[in-house]
């Protein structure tokens, strides 16, 4: 038996809440673990699966969808899935929830006609959709991140406001972020990130990939991880291409 | 007619010339757009006064090609034909496009119009036009900044198919479970083209799709086979929903310019139009394609410096796969090189995140080198070193190979000229790019931008 260092992701849907190129995400997160010798397993984890697949993952990524998906999965992650991921996510568990999946860890999202769709209560926020008249939130996007600078691209309706502000992921530079008016943007607690942010978010901003990479090692192996150093010049000239557009 | 549509056709007339003399480029839709601001019905004025048959061709991909087809048929079999020009596919294109073949009188030299129309702006096209015939060809997701998710664009195309007259012909692509959905609530005469059964040898759902779960219940659909993303022979497990009454494509004689399956649905489209509407027989249908060039950037072959280029226009996730899946099919392995341009401009879409839903990853193996440009070349170029499976070293510097077999450049000229230049000798430059992508390639290889 080899005892080489592990890791499983456990992308959440992805058949259902992967509208806006998330996949990006887990490839992202896959291969960077690859290159530094890390074994990684991406385990789907679809409507029909078993909610212990939930149990065996070190780390999730849920993207976004349209209405008609994000009830269908509502459905299903109010039960036993919603449960486990919670209890997840509660002991330390890293995740990146983007888009629909951000809003779906909220208290709750208040539709364009006034209906309340309950979210699974991990982030204390809710967010409200105002209908077709206001605009979405689309565009190119940037925002600080710890000292880093991060861009992707957001296109939302609901508008998500924080019971917490000092919980934000990130503050926006130039774009809409929660709600755009408080220049917050996402949320952060325990090692569970919540944003708008598209693009998808990992592969213009390694920082962040490998910030979840070495959560998901620690909390699975007790003891600080410091990833090594890759090539990511590609990446960071692509990410000021941006910065110097916007 | 009245005198202030006169005074229009005038205008418009002058207006072209302009265009013409300045060399002001892509002036296609400006006399249909001042000519909508002084009467916004004027496209419905002149079409009552003739007699005419409209078709509109409305879908994700495909629309260019299909009208080329089925205008290619009905001209070779007499009629003649009125289109709106290349790119202009909303309403200002469409009324350019009456405007210049009107005479001063109102009258148009056709019997038949084939009109291509953007997604989003099928309720704006039906409330002036009333058509004959509409096809539907596909839905998939596509610049989600722009046209929303498709679910939207479904229920649009849904409430103008309510207002329609009974009498209008409703052709619709039954592989695709939202669009045959779509067709089983009408109650207009519905017929439902599709792939034959061969040609379901997809078996797994893949990533790129966008309607696989059932609009009546909600569960996951099933599949007999696929022919690619959520196209294919589907049925609900659950509440019985399914494909049914689908005619495959007759089995027809595939014109030889045309290649990949997405052109198998485009004949099959066509075909069904010609048929049903036009009464046509596959004799007939076939003869008339049989020499069928693609329409511009739609698997054009264009020659430059002495090399061949294929292009093909890819510009969402499915059209970007279908491409891949129809090179791979075609060439052999290692020979050719392959140009992405990636561009993110208003007809782009400005949201480049899709290129993640694509499978870049099998050009690896293919191509000879890859070549990457456009607006988007770094995304491009991240994208590209993701399907490595190690951590590629990278030179960065622009012209040079960034990663083993892949170069990059700002500029698209540059671009081109290497990717055409290390060819070999009897190797094809394979070009697949976004639309505006395509124009600018299209603009340096042949000296001139059509729009």
């Amino acid at each position: 038996m080899t005892s080489k260092i592990n890791l499983t992701i456990g992308w959440l849907y992805p058949d259902l809440m992967s509208t806006y190129g998330d996949r990006g995400n887990i490839i992202v997160l896959q291969k960077r673990c690859l290159w530094r010798g890390i074994d990684c397993k991406v385990r789907k984890i679809l409507i029909e699966d078993d909610p212990r697949l939930v149990l065996e993952s070190d780390l999730f990524m849920m993207g976004g969808a349209q209405d008609r998906q994000q009830q269908i999965v509502n459905r299903d992650l109010v039960g036993q899935k919603g449960e486990y991921l919670l209890k997840k996510l509660n002991d330390g568990i890293p995740g990146l929830f983007v888009c629909g999946a951000y809003q779906f860890l909220g208290k709750y999202y208040k539709a364009a006609d006034g209906k309340i769709i309950k979210g699974l209560s991990f982030f204390d926020l809710h967010t409200v959709h105002r209908g077709e008249n206001v605009d979405r939130c689309i565009g190119n996007i940037s925002v600080q991140w710890k000292n880093h600078q991060l861009i992707g691209f957001e296109n939302h309706g609901g508008r998500t406001y924080l019971a917490d502000k000092s919980q934000f992921f990130a503050k926006v530079i130039k774009g809409y972020g929660n709600n755009g008016e408080d220049q917050t943007e996402g949320m952060i607690r325990k090692n569970a990130i919540g944003t708008y942010l598209h693009g998808p978010i990992l592969p213009k901003n390694p920082e962040v990939a490998d910030f979840l990479i070495e959560k998901a090692l620690e909390m699975k192996y007790g003891k600080r991880f410091q990833s090594s150093q890759l090539e990511d010049k590609i990446e960071l000239t692509a990410k000021k291409a941006m910065i110097s557009r916007l | 007619m009245t005198l202030i549509n006169i005074f229009i056709l005038l205008l418009a007339r002058a207006v072209t010339f302009i265009i013409k003399i300045f060399a002001l480029g892509a002036g296609s839709t400006w006399p249909g757009h001042i000519a909508l601001a002084i009467n916004p019905h004027i496209g419905r004025e002149i079409l009552l006064q003739n007699k005419i048959r409209i078709v509109l061709v409305v879908g994700t991909n495909g629309k260019t090609t299909t009208s080329k087809l089925l205008r290619t048929i009905l001209e070779k079999n007499g009629h003649k034909v009125i289109k709106n020009p290349q790119g202009a596919n909303l309403l200002n294109g469409i009324t350019s496009s009456l405007l210049s073949i009107a005479s001063l009188g109102g009258k148009l030299d056709a019997d038949v119009a084939i009109f291509e129309v953007d997604e989003n702006m099928l309720p704006l096209v039906t409330a002036e036009v009333t058509p004959s015939a509409v096809v539907f060809l596909n839905l998939f997701r596509d610049q989600l900044d722009r046209y929303g998710e498709v679910d939207s664009v479904a229920s649009k195309w849904q409430n103008v198919l309510k207002q329609l007259p009974d009498t209008t012909q409703v052709f619709i692509n039954g592989d695709d479970p939202q669009l045959f959905f779509i067709g089983s609530k009408l109650k207009q005469k519905t017929y439902y083209f599709g792939l034959a059964e061969k040609e379901f040898t997809v078996k797994q759902i893949p990533h790129d799709v966008d309607s696989v779960y059932c609009p009546i219940c909600g569960k996951k659909l099933h599949y007999k086979g696929i022919s690619y993303s959520h196209l294919g022979d589907f049925y609900c497990v659950s509440c019985g929903f399914k494909r049914k009454d689908v005619v495959d494509y007759y089995d027809m004689r595939f014109p030889s310019g045309l290649l990949g399956k997405y052109n198998l649905y485009n004949l099959s489209a066509a075909a069904i139009v010609a048929k049903e509407s036009f009464l046509l027989t596959n004799e007939l249908i076939e003869q008339a394609l049989d020499d069928f060039s693609p329409a511009f950037g739609r698997q054009e072959r264009i020659s430059y410096k002495g090399k061949n280029i294929f292009m093909l226009l890819s510009k969402n996730p499915v059209g970007f796969n279908q491409s891949i899946e129809t090179v791979l099919q075609h060439y052999k392995k290692k020979k050719n090189n392959v140009l992405l341009i990636l561009n993110d401009r208003i007809p782009d879409g400005t949201d480049v995140s899709w290129i993640w839903d694509v499978d870049f990853d099998r050009l690896h193996d293919f191509a000879d080198k890859i070549f990457i440009s456009g607006d988007r070349v770094y995304d491009m170029a991240i994208r590209i070193k993701y399907g490595f499976d190690r951590d590629v070293k990278i030179e960065n510097s622009l012209g040079k190979t960034i990663f083993e077999n892949v170069v990059a450049y700002e500029q698209l000229k540059k671009a081109i000229d290497h990717a055409v230049s290390s060819s070999g000798p009897n190797n094809d430059c394979i070009i697949l790019a976004t639309y505006s992508g395509m124009l600018d390639a299209r603009k340096i290889l042949v000296g001139r931008q059509i729009m």
